[in-house]
């Protein structure tokens, strides 16, 4: 066995996901008859439960050119894509230098609010949000934690 | 049977125009970050068995290749979750004294590697002393251990089993448990592929090809219900 590549592209969940549904993932109730192995079966039903299921190809499109004005990296585009996080607690660990990009200066706290509408507005909301119908109230309930979570660092 | 290639690769000095699908180039050099899924191109040299004769080649090749490869840890490339599409195919000689034909095939294996610094959302599978051990249901190596779990923390018995140990995070007089209903983000630390064990006692934990050590230490990971 050789490596040709060892990375050869990368994959958002929600391809892999239309990839598995292109070869028949969900519409077999028995599991059995289309060709798909149980590993990935797995691998489907944990994708199924991520923001990810709800996405679709114009939807990734759309969110891509609507985050051209925060010059956001691939893969922070990626990575939010895959996560969908709704608060700004959320969105920390994904952003790097999230300080000296988004908070330093007066004028870009809206740059990172209008971020987190801009995911909010255009994916859709994850499985287990949409079933449960909680509001996705943003900036009201976050901001004393907000500054509670920057206290201990 | 056609598989469809089309791969979500961006470029950031490409205007996208509106009309175009999602397959642009990547430029490699630039990429340090990686994603959870990505695709690896192989080469392997497989042996054919006569009884597989009678299927069209592709679909023979297929099921060969996925026999071999799925589900399993492939050293620096991770877990292999599928054969995403078959590039080439080429051979069909008979070494003599074989009844099989060998051929040479490249594809495209979908593999399962997160990157350093990823954030990726899994479920609670077992709490010890020692730390958290996080599950994604297609794979289940995920450790936290005691030390990169959000500080301070504590850990006092579970209520509900005698076995297991719940973890407690305190932060400004609240106490945060993790519990096993919700989903809980955390941040890959490192991924170690160790090398096969001479020697395995009894009771031991099964093998691990692959191990994830991740962190719950920073704003926005732990269970999704302490942040929202």
């Amino acid at each position: 066995m050789k490596i040709l590549q060892e990375y050869a592209g990368a994959l958002t969940n929600f391809e892999v996901l239309d990839f598995l549904r292109s070869r028949g993932a969900g519409k077999d109730p028995t599991r059995l008859i289309a060709g798909i192995a149980p590993s990935e079966y797995k691998v489907y039903d944990y994708l199924e439960q991520t923001a990810a299921s709800t996405q679709t190809r114009d939807i990734a499109i759309e969110f891509v050119q609507k985050c051209k004005e925060y010059n956001l990296a691939k893969a922070e585009i990626l990575n939010i894509l895959n996560i969908r996080p709704s608060c700004e607690a959320a969105l920390y660990p994904i952003i790097e230098d999230w300080d000296i990009r988004f908070s330093v200066e007066e004028g870009k706290e809206e740059e990172e609010l209008g971020l987190l509408k801009t995911i909010c507005q255009v994916l859709p909301p994850p499985p287990s949000v949409m079933e449960s119908g909680e509001g996705i109230g943003v900036e009201e309930e976050d901001n004393p934690d907000e500054q509670q979570k920057k206290a201990v660092e | 049977m056609v598989t469809l290639i089309v791969c979500f690769l961006l470029d950031l000095n490409y205007e996208m125009p509106r009309t175009c699908s999602i397959v642009c180039q990547v430029e490699i050099a630039t990429l340090d970050q990686r994603e959870m899924f990505c695709l690896s191109e192989i080469e392997h040299t497989l042996r054919l068995p006569p009884h597989l004769l009678n299927l069209p080649l592709a679909e023979a090749i297929k099921g060969e290749l996925e026999g071999l490869f799925l589900d399993k840890v492939i050293a620096k490339l991770g877990l292999c979750i599928s054969l995403y599409d078959i590039r080439s195919i080429d051979g069909g000689f008979i070494f003599p004294g074989d009844g099989a034909s060998t051929y040479t095939v490249r594809f495209r294996l979908l593999m399962f590697r997160p990157f350093l610094g990823e954030v990726i959302s899994a479920r609670l599978k077992e709490s010890s002393s020692t730390g958290l051990r996080l599950s994604l249901g297609f794979f289940d190596d995920i450790y936290i251990p005691r030390a990169l779990l959000p500080s301070p923390s504590h850990d006092e018995p579970d209520p509900e089993d005698k076995n297991q140990v719940r973890w407690i995070w305190e932060f400004n007089e609240q106490n945060y448990p993790i519990d096993g209903m919700d989903e809980i983000r955390f941040r890959v630390h490192s991924i170690q592929y160790p090398s096969l064990p001479l020697e395995q006692d009894d009771g031991s934990k099964p093998f691990a090809p692959m191990l994830i050590t991740g962190s719950l230490d920073a704003d926005g990971l732990g269970p999704i219900a302490w942040w929202v």
